[in-house]
């Protein structure tokens, strides 16, 4: 199963985890860090004070210890936290005051002039760092004595530290989480502000308010708004396209429907009934075919993807080869390497079958195509030896099929439908005389 | 000549069906590609005439399949959508000419004649051997500038036997090519048409326009005239 998150409970959430997990993991080693610096500094100061400790103490010639004079005061204060006790063997050979009143047996021995350090729990409230370090000491005579000298200080003060620093820890990181997840927060609502305003510039379009989408967004967002805008201007002009052609069918399918109808009505001569009938149906289907083909073309949109005039004409130049082989038409065509256009495939395929199968259809035995290639447009020539194209029919013929209703099938409704296609993609045609003896069409197309 | 028709619209079918009829050609027609892609797998055919929309198996596929399975005989598709990346890919996948609905009966039929000469390598409209003209449009039949009065099956018998000239043909074949597939045939029959060709053909014996090969079949022996 997955959870459809939005953008921002996605960010935020990870953010979050990445938060907590980076401000625990910094929580955990400082914490460390301060253990271990407060313990070496608890050695440290247990070590000055047994070297205080040893300079203050007094050694007589039988082995007995006295302390000289207060080396610390808090040695002489009962329970002040620090302890001081120098055994021989099993047997307390000296202990500090404030030592009064405890039982206390400070426990390790480590022998010789070693040093050892132990935590020790005294009854229950107070823990103990010892330091416990054998002293050998020499009389005049050259006597030894061995003994154990153990110092100990207790560790709530250290404790105490380490829970404050804790403490402190904990707020100051804690809210240094809160701070960066409400700044992040912000962040995100502002970065993603303008996701929000699309969204609600879309309902707008839905709702017919506004025809496209703004340009006032950040460059990244643009970007998308900008291709939507394309595909909105392109759907746009499909939509006028099939209104356009729908009310054109349905207005000229009026002319023959009300030609059959009168024909009824007055001719009792069957025979001028089927000719008129043969006639209008004739026109009907060429009128459904223009629009038809009118309906479907794709029109120009900058978002297609390229396709190859080559192999199109390539394949359509295969087809009609067939379907006029017993023409044995010669045919010439030449192309600048491969020319690719930013067009619908079934368009290009449409506007060129059209006008080369005319091309086939027209001449006596030559046809020639040319295509070639400039800095923005793509220039197609498509000449044939046949008849020709009076000069005074030219523009009419490519003047769109706005008159199509009135012209005969062939070449009409071809040029028309190709004429409509070039329309679409805001290129330009042209009949010349072609030096072939036929016509020449030159067809000009934007190449993006 | 033999014609396979596949349409699914039953009234387009029937029309067609009958007009080919009455312009004296053999007609076995069927209403899905399934269907069509057996009869063509099948039966001998001069011209098939393909719709591209069909229920079971598209008329695209039929041709290929007809193509692959190495039949040669001319197609002409059907299509009620005149785009032309349909056209292209049509005759791609084998076909030899298109048609958009709704057409002129004449178109189909002038192009099925079309077809069917482009293959037995006929170029003019009319079939001209020696002093017999054929003409498939008005199905007239002129010997020495004389219209010759033929039933039916001497006609189909003669078109085929021209459309073919020059080339022997065997009883199996010339049954195949003038019947329907649901009709009774007696393979008897084509001598009795041949004799009365012959007579119809060269009443003075002449001419000896149709020669028996024995065993083999017959060949029509007056020279194709261009």
């Amino acid at each position: 199963m997955t959870i459809n998150l939005s953008l921002s409970n996605r960010l935020l959430l990870a953010v979050s985890l990445v938060l907590t997990a980076f401000l625990g993991l910094s929580a955990f080693s400082l914490n460390n860090a301060f253990q271990a610096s407060a313990e070496s500094a608890q050695r440290k100061q247990l070590e000055i004070s047994k070297i205080s400790l040893l300079t203050a103490l007094e050694f007589d010639e039988a082995g007995r210890v006295t302390l000289e004079k207060t080396a610390n005061p808090k040695l002489n204060t009962p329970n002040s936290g620090l302890y001081a006790q120098v055994t021989s063997g099993r047997e307390i050979v000296w202990q500090s005051q404030s030592m009064l009143g405890l039982f206390l047996a400070l426990p390790d021995h480590p022998g010789g002039t070693n040093e050892k350090f132990s935590i020790i729990q005294l009854n229950d409230e107070e823990t103990l760092l010892n330091l416990a370090s054998g002293i050998i000491w020499e009389n005049e005579q050259g006597k030894e004595f061995n003994y154990t000298l153990n110092i100990a200080e207790d560790l709530d003060t250290i404790l105490q530290q380490k829970a404050n620093f804790q403490l402190s820890l904990w707020y100051s990181l804690g809210g240094t989480g809160l701070m960066l997840l409400f700044a992040q927060a912000f962040i995100l609502r502002w970065g993603l502000r303008p996701l929000h305003d699309v969204a609600i510039d879309l309902n707008a379009i839905e709702s017919g308010d506004h025809e496209r989408l703004s340009t006032n967004y950040p460059k990244e967002v643009n970007q998308l708004t900008q291709n939507i805008n394309i595909l909105l201007d392109h759907e746009h002009s499909r939509r006028e396209r099939y209104k356009n052609s729908l009310a054109d069918l349905a207005h000229s399918l009026k002319t023959p429907l009300a030609v059959m109808r009168g024909e009824f009505d007055m001719n009792h001569n069957t025979s001028n009934l089927r000719k008129t009938a043969h006639e209008q149906l004739d026109r009907i289907s060429a009128l459904v075919d223009y629009q038809l083909q009118r309906a479907a073309t794709e029109g120009h949109s900058s978002l297609q993807a390229p396709v190859s005039l080559g192999e199109i004409i390539h394949k359509i130049l295969g087809s009609l080869d067939k379907v006029y082989q017993s023409k044995n038409i010669q045919r010439q065509y030449k192309i600048e390497q491969d020319i690719f256009i930013h067009a619908d495939e079934g368009d290009m395929y449409e506007l060129l079958g059209n006008l080369l199968e005319n091309a086939y259809k027209y001449c006596s035995e030559h046809v020639s195509i040319f295509i070639s290639k400039h800095d923005s447009t793509i220039e197609i020539h498509i000449d044939d030896d046949g008849n020709g194209i009076p000069e005074h029919a030219q523009q009419d013929i490519i003047k769109r099929g706005k008159r199509i209703d009135t012209q005969a099938e062939g070449q009409g409704l071809g040029l028309a439908i190709a004429s409509d296609i070039i329309e679409a993609y805001k290129g330009e045609i042209h009949i010349e005389n072609s030096h072939l003896g036929g016509a020449r069409f030159i067809i000009y197309l934007p190449k993006q | 000549m033999r014609i396979l028709l596949i349409e699914d619209e039953v009234h387009l079918r029937e029309q067609i069906t009958q007009q080919l009829q009455q312009q004296n050609l053999t007609v076995d027609a069927a209403s899905d590609g399934e269907e069509g892609l057996y009869q063509g797998s099948e039966y001998p055919y001069d011209v098939a005439i393909i719709d591209l929309g069909l229920p079971k198996l598209s008329g695209i596929d039929v041709i290929k399949q007809l193509r692959t399975k190495g039949k040669d005989f001319p197609i002409l598709i059907l299509t009620a959508r005149g785009r032309w990346q349909d056209k292209v890919e049509g005759l791609e996948a084998g076909a030899d000419d298109y048609l958009v609905k709704p057409f002129h009966f004449e178109e189909l039929s002038a192009r099925i004649n079309a077809l069917a000469r482009r293959a037995s390598g006929w170029s003019s409209s009319t079939l001209t051997c020696g002093p017999v003209t054929l003409n498939p449009t008005a199905q007239e039949v002129m010997c020495d500038e004389k219209e010759i009065d033929l039933t039916a099956y001497e006609y189909r018998l003669l078109h085929y036997l021209m459309l073919h000239a020059g080339e022997v043909l065997s009883k199996t074949v010339l049954t195949d090519h003038i019947y329907e597939q649901d009709q009774d045939r007696d393979s008897n029959v084509i001598e009795v048409f041949i004799k009365r060709l012959r007579n119809k053909l060269d009443p003075n014996k002449t001419l000896n326009p149709i020669e028996t090969l024995r065993g083999r079949g017959y060949r029509l022996t007056l020279p194709r005239d261009h």
